[in-house]
């Protein structure tokens, strides 16, 4: 009778381990590539980061396959490539992320004979700070942080970071779901960088961020853009492409970048060292920005496009959309995030004493 | 003999292979230090072990101990009844009883997740029924809270109470009932005397679980409390995420495999303690 009980709880273990044991997506095995077979990329990249068709067009003019593997946010690519990158043909860290693997010594230098189409690129987006030399990565989709409110709780339109902290939207605010962002945000409030890892600054953007704890609905990253679309928040951090997408679902949508000024940040293309097809892809990259390829893609992927020969390709909506358009105006207001070394320990020790505060 | 050797070789390498090598890692890399860019250095430390006794991360460990407590005491006060109730289902019902508890695991557990999201957001399918039926004004915050967090754990994982429950029931000897009732116990007594005593290897096995499951969750404090709560799971899955701190991430990992470790043995002593027991009662018969 005891055995039986034990064989049970054997088979549940089994069970709990399955079930529980819910890991994140693992890479594909890479396929082999013997002559005659086709060709494949091995991307590894943001879910629903590209327009289905575009990628069927490039699987289709040059005779190959793409192996499409998503992560959910830097550090996990980080850490899938430190433990080993050469499954991958191409990947796209955002920009502080781009310094990160360079100084890591984990990207390939980018042939740019192969890449003409880099040229089609807007000036200030070709060599920004993360990558001064331009060597590393090519912007792939870029945007800014700002206020995201629903016109229809809030009357009056926020200018300024202080105003996530107005009494009124007690228990309907939403910040992003990430050390950097939230400090990063309060920093700014407080006319500091969002690179700061001062103490005395961080400590001052701690206890404001304090203070707004009561109010928050909830910190979240991936499905904000639903809590946003069902009503559920009526104020927060967002970034613009999440803004316009949310926009065409709720249109009480209103987006603006406080006067402090905010972060601005691009996912980019890069390609690992030891990539088994490197050639394909920087083929890929100059596929990406050929104009006609690029306006198709951007349409449907919602961000903002960098490339300034698509331009009349897109359509008037594209063009004409207040959150993208918000983002194209305030890009001066914009700091790039840098990688701040030891400083996240200080970030990340702050982010888990402020998700303690009942 | 040798026979005997390379029979059981491919379990032994299966353990080694798939259990002791990736625990040895995690332990060998809760002692190493890390570059500020999150790379794992092999210099033996125990920085990352009494950074895990200050303060802030003592209040986390109490928080999630106390919240696998208290899911594992409602797993049980709502386990116990079903698992009990399914038992004395006629025979043929018992097997789909059964097979409806399992069902939900056929669904992966982040979708099951957003389904309640979907059922208690404040547009959602409860408030709309409230609203629509006058009760409610505006409506109810019945998301991104410790209540929300508490009902995902319960709802994840009573079906881990309610089937060694279950089993522990099933094979009880009915003629102990019988021979209670025949020396004039209700049921009720007969009950708190006999099915109950004798079933509850069968809680302590469902009660294991339910605790160790529990200590570990970080997808329910993220999906529906909004990752406003910081529980112990949410923490070792920031420090190899966002925080690129492998080390200390590792060090967390090994004191809650430790303390569940530590439970496991208390359950085996207690079982053997009550075989010892019974095996005692049938020599005085």
């Amino acid at each position: 009778m005891k055995k039986r009980i034990r064989l049970a709880l054997v088979g549940l273990f089994t069970i709990a381990l399955l079930v529980m044991g819910c890991g994140s997506n693992t890479a594909k095995q890479s396929v082999t590539n013997e002559k005659g077979e086709k060709q494949v990329l091995n991307l590894f990249s943001w879910a629903d980061n590209f327009s289905p068709e575009v990628l069927a067009a490039f699987e289709k003019k040059y005779n190959c396959k793409i192996n499409y593997d998503v992560f959910a946010n830097n550090e996990e690519l980080l850490a899938k490539i430190q433990a080993g990158g050469a499954q991958y043909d191409l990947i796209q860290p955002s920009d502080y992320m781009v310094s990160t693997m360079v100084k890591l010594n984990l990207l390939e230098k980018l042939d740019k004979t192969k890449i003409p189409n880099m040229k089609n690129i807007v000036k200030p987006l070709q060599a920004p700070s993360y990558d001064p030399t331009g060597d590393y990565s090519v912007i792939y989709t870029w945007g800014m942080t700002g206020i995201v409110y629903n016109k229809k709780y809030i009357t009056e339109t926020p200018t300024s970071w202080a105003d996530l902290w107005n009494p009124e939207y007690k228990g309907r605010v939403i910040l992003l779901n990430d050390s950097r962002e939230v400090f990063g945000m309060a920093l700014k409030k407080n006319g500091f960088s969002n690179n700061s890892t001062n103490k005395d600054q961080l400590d001052k953007a701690f206890a404001d961020l304090k203070t707004l704890a009561p109010s928050i609905l909830a910190y979240d990253t991936d499905t904000i853009k639903q809590k946003f679309i069902a009503e559920e928040a009526w104020i927060g951090t967002m970034w613009s492409g999440d803004a316009s997408f949310t926009y065409k679902d709720n249109k009480n949508i209103g987006f603006v970048i406080p006067k402090e000024g905010t972060l601005i940040w691009a996912d980019t293309f890069a390609i690992p060292k030891g990539a088994k097809n490197k050639e394909l892809a920087e083929k890929f990259i100059n596929f990406m920005y050929e104009p006609k390829i690029s306006a198709q893609n951007y349409e449907y992927i919602g961000y903002n496009d960098p490339n300034e020969k698509a331009r009349e390709f897109h359509s008037k909506e594209f063009l004409s959309d207040p959150m993208l358009k918000v983002a194209v105006n305030d890009v001066k207001q914009g700091e790039w995030l840098k990688d701040i070394g030891d400083g996240l320990t200080l970030y990340d020790r702050y982010w888990t004493e402020l998700k303690t505060i009942k | 003999m040798r026979k005997g050797k390379l029979l059981v070789a491919p379990a032994i390498s299966w353990l080694i292979f798939f259990f002791g090598v990736p625990m040895l890692i995690v332990i060998a890399v809760s002692f190493a230090a890390r570059t500020p860019y999150g790379q794992v250095i092999f210099n033996f430390t125990f920085a990352n072990y009494q950074r895990f006794l200050e303060p802030l991360y003592i209040r986390i460990f109490v928080d999630t101990v106390f919240t696998a407590l208290v899911t594992t005491l409602i797993t049980f006060c709502m386990g116990y009844p079903l698992a009990y109730s399914i038992s004395k289902l006629p025979h043929k019902w018992q097997q789909p009883g059964l097979i409806l508890v399992m069902i939900p695991f056929w669904i992966n557990f982040l979708i099951r997740s957003y389904a309640w999201v979907v059922i208690l957001r404040s547009q959602g399918l409860i408030n709309t029924l409230l609203l629509k039926l006058g009760w409610i004004t505006q409506p109810l915050p019945l998301l991104y809270n410790d209540y929300a967090v508490m009902l995902g754990m319960v709802y994840a994982l009573l079906p881990f109470m309610v089937l060694p429950i279950y089993v522990s029931i099933e094979q009880l000897d009915h003629r102990l009932l019988e021979a209670a009732s025949d020396l004039g116990a209700k049921p009720f007594t007969a009950f708190r005397k006999v099915t109950f005593p004798l079933t509850l290897p069968g809680v302590a096995a469902g009660s294991i679980l339910v605790f160790i499951s529990s200590l570990g969750m970080f997808v329910v404090p993220d999906v529906m409390g909004g990752a406003k709560s910081a529980l112990i799971g949410n923490l070792i899955q920031n420090q190899f995420l966002s925080a690129r701190d492998w080390p200390f991430g590792s060090s967390l990992s090994i004191v809650l495999a430790v303390l569940a470790l530590v439970l496991i043995v208390l359950y085996y002593k207690a079982i053997q303690k009550q075989e010892g027991g019974t095996n005692n009662e049938e020599k005085l018969a």
